[in-house]
């Protein structure tokens, strides 16, 4: 029991260096494609990869960026982004989304997601994302 | 002779003088007047398209007489086209706030085969999108086709992958907001992701009869 308690203890003070805020979900309909948001910060003192993102949430999920040529818009995927040492990187509108593709279901405002964010040097993030009106 | 050298380059000197004032006045009225250049006229040709209730809207015809502000989207798309619908959403609440009327909004799929009124549908009320003066539009192929070439919008469907068993698919595609006049005429266009959407609102106020 001790053994258990101290096993426990010791996962469970295991300190993670990334942190993840401001997620957020675009409303979307189910079979239809949303895009995930968030900041990740890597508070230590090596660069990590963020390579994937898994949920239940949509069928197909992959790391996309948002890009311009020749006065036009597209996207494209991305198999990892780098974060920095002490920096965030931030998923953000017109920029890095994670894409999700045929939805399970719909995002309604005000819904929340969970998602689960795999990171070479570290455990996985659980974050939860709320869907926003627009 | 000599009197003659002197008179002209008399004239010379003097139009030399004046013209930095003539050009600073032509700045000035241009500035005041705030007229928008007259672009592309589109309405020659009429489309008939359906709005999200299904019901048939002959465009641009049906839009003479008022303020149009249009754009271009596909439902399927995940992060640009919300930004440029969020922007139209946004002009319309503003413009509804000041009490402006006869501008209606317009946003037209160039994917008309996946989205029918029901998907535009749902996309408009997941937003709560006002329709009162908001449509969302969708066509045959071949029109729709040939009315974003009109707009001189490009929309072009990338390389189908497949992920398992799911196909996926997505557009590459010109970023624009378009404001019409009354008479059908293309006034100014935006960076529909990006609009600075004051300036948007007083081009708007500028039209106003
Ligand atoms: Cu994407």
């Amino acid at each position: 029991m001790i053994l258990l308690l101290s096993l426990f203890t010791i996962f469970n003070f295991h300190s993670q260096k990334a942190i993840v805020k401001n997620a957020w979900l675009r409303p979307a309909g189910k079979g239809m494609n949303s895009a995930l948001y968030f900041d990740i910060t890597n508070n230590s003192g090596k660069a990590d990869t963020l390579f994937g993102v898994s949920s239940n949430t949509a069928k197909v999920i992959q790391i996309h960026e948002s890009y311009m040529k020749n006065g036009m818009m597209g996207m494209r995927e991305v198999k990892y982004v780098v974060v920095k040492p002490r920096s965030t990187f931030s998923f953000k509108e017109g920029g890095y989304h994670v894409m999700l593709i045929l939805l399970k279901k719909t995002l309604k405002p005000g819904l929340k997601e969970t998602f689960f964010l795999h990171i070479k040097h570290e455990r996985d993030i659980k974050i939860n994302a709320v869907v926003k009106k627009n | 002779m000599i009197s003659k050298n002197y008179f002209s380059n008399s004239i010379i000197r003097k139009t030399v003088s004046i013209l930095p004032l003539v050009l600073f006045i032509t700045i000035l009225w241009n500035g005041c007047a705030k007229k928008l250049p007259d672009g592309k006229n589109i309405s020659n040709n009429n489309y008939v398209l359906l709005n999200q209730d299904s019901t048939k809207v002959n465009f641009p015809h049906d839009y003479n007489g008022k303020i149009l502000v249009a754009t271009f989207i596909y439902t399927n798309c995940p992060d640009i086209c919300p930004m440029t619908t969020h922007n139209m959403q946004l002009v319309q609440q503003q413009i509804k706030s000041e009490g402006i009327k006869g501008v209606q909004f317009a946003a037209i799929s160039f994917d008309p085969q996946r989205d029918t009124p029901s998907i535009l549908k749902e996309y408009a009320s997941i937003r709560d999108i006002d329709l009162s003066n908001f449509n969302f539009l969708s066509g045959t192929k071949k029109n729709i086709a040939s009315l974003i070439h009109e707009f001189d919008f490009l929309a072009i469907p990338g390389d189908t992958t497949t992920s398992g068993k799911n196909r996926i698919y997505f557009f590459t595609h010109t970023d624009k907001i378009f404001l019409i006049d009354q008479n059908g005429i293309i006034r100014n266009e935006y960076r529909g992701s990006h609009v600075n959407r004051d300036k948007l609102i007083s081009d708007i106020k500028s039209l106003e009869d």
